[in-house]
């Protein structure tokens, strides 16, 4: 072991580091692959569609003299096809015979939402 | 009487074995990629372009009036309802530059809560040939509100003004 020759470890300790480098700097490429997995799967999720559809389908209610079927029908669909609680209220505000004011609650188990609006 | 020379080569060649499964370990795992599959972005984008298309369909071209969507689920399963409105709606997903689009495939559904309280789900369009139900579908629906019962539907449909469900199952073939 005395008779080692020394000269030269710290070019190969650098190129050590390098190589060290290099890998992490592979694997961090490999983890961004799933970005767009990820991305996907929120939007997914997310039941924007269901939400503005759920506001207009509440407005044409109002629309439609506030028959007391369609919103049972609405209930009763959203739960069972939609997997979401639905529940809303419209009455007509004191000061307005035309504007109602809407209060909106809808939960499909990942996403809450409650709005009130005045229609 | 046990010899102790040559201990530290002994410890060097662990060391150097440690070593190699360590790089061999962060080559592999640098070198593969764990996904579960990367259909959930084909498939955001999918349940996108329906969803737009059924709201597209369900604006009225002037206020007031009545959208193409209430147009056919009012309707039914008659002649200008479902098949036209599967039709219609496949159309307009496919109106886009480039190559046509032609593996997409729907199949529009129906559901509306019986005379009896409960809710029942119907197939508004006919039946696709060559469904098999094993398909990687998006479904996107639709509320509509309805005056009376569109034609040619079950008999246990109520008459009242009521709101249905129009679901479209949307998949590439």
């Amino acid at each position: 072991m005395a008779c080692m020759n020394e000269d030269g470890q710290w070019i190969v300790l650098m190129g050590l580091l390098v190589a060290v480098a290099l890998f992490f700097l592979a694997l961090i490429i490999n983890q961004s692959a799933l970005v767009g997995q990820t991305t996907a799967e929120g939007v997914l999720e997310f039941p924007k569609n269901d939400i503005r559809d759920l506001r207009s389908a509440v407005f044409d209610y109002i629309d439609a003299s506030c028959d007391s079927g369609v919103k049972e029908d609405i209930v009763a669909i959203s739960l069972e096809r939609k997997n979401a609680v639905v529940s809303f209220t419209a009455d007509v505000t004191p000061w307005d015979n035309n504007l109602y004011m809407v209060d909106l609650h809808y939960n499909n188990g990942v996403t809450v939402y409650n709005e009130t609006v005045y229609y | 009487m046990v010899n102790n020379a040559g201990q530290l080569y002994t410890m060097e060649g662990v060391a150097a074995g440690l070593i190699m499964l360590l790089t061999a370990y962060i080559v592999v795992s640098t070198t593969s990629i764990y996904t579960t599959g990367d259909t959930h972005i084909p498939d955001m984008q999918l349940e996108q372009l329906g969803s737009d298309v059924l709201a597209m369909m369900d604006t009225p071209d002037i206020d007031g009036g009545t959208s193409e969507l209430v147009g056919f689920v009012k309707k039914g399963t008659g002649i200008g309802g479902g098949n036209d409105l599967q039709d219609e709606f496949l159309a307009n997903c496919k109106m886009r530059s480039g190559d046509p689009d032609d593996n997409l495939r729907a199949q529009v559904y129906l559901s509306y809560r019986t005379l009896g309280g409960s809710v029942n789900t119907t197939l508004l369009s006919s039946p696709d040939p060559w469904f098999t139900g094993r398909e990687n579908t998006v479904r996107v629906t639709r509320w509509v509100q309805l005056s009376q019962q569109p034609g040619d539907m079950p008999g246990d449909m109520r008459t009242d003004p009521q709101a249905v469900l129009v679901e479209v199952l949307l998949w590439r073939a």
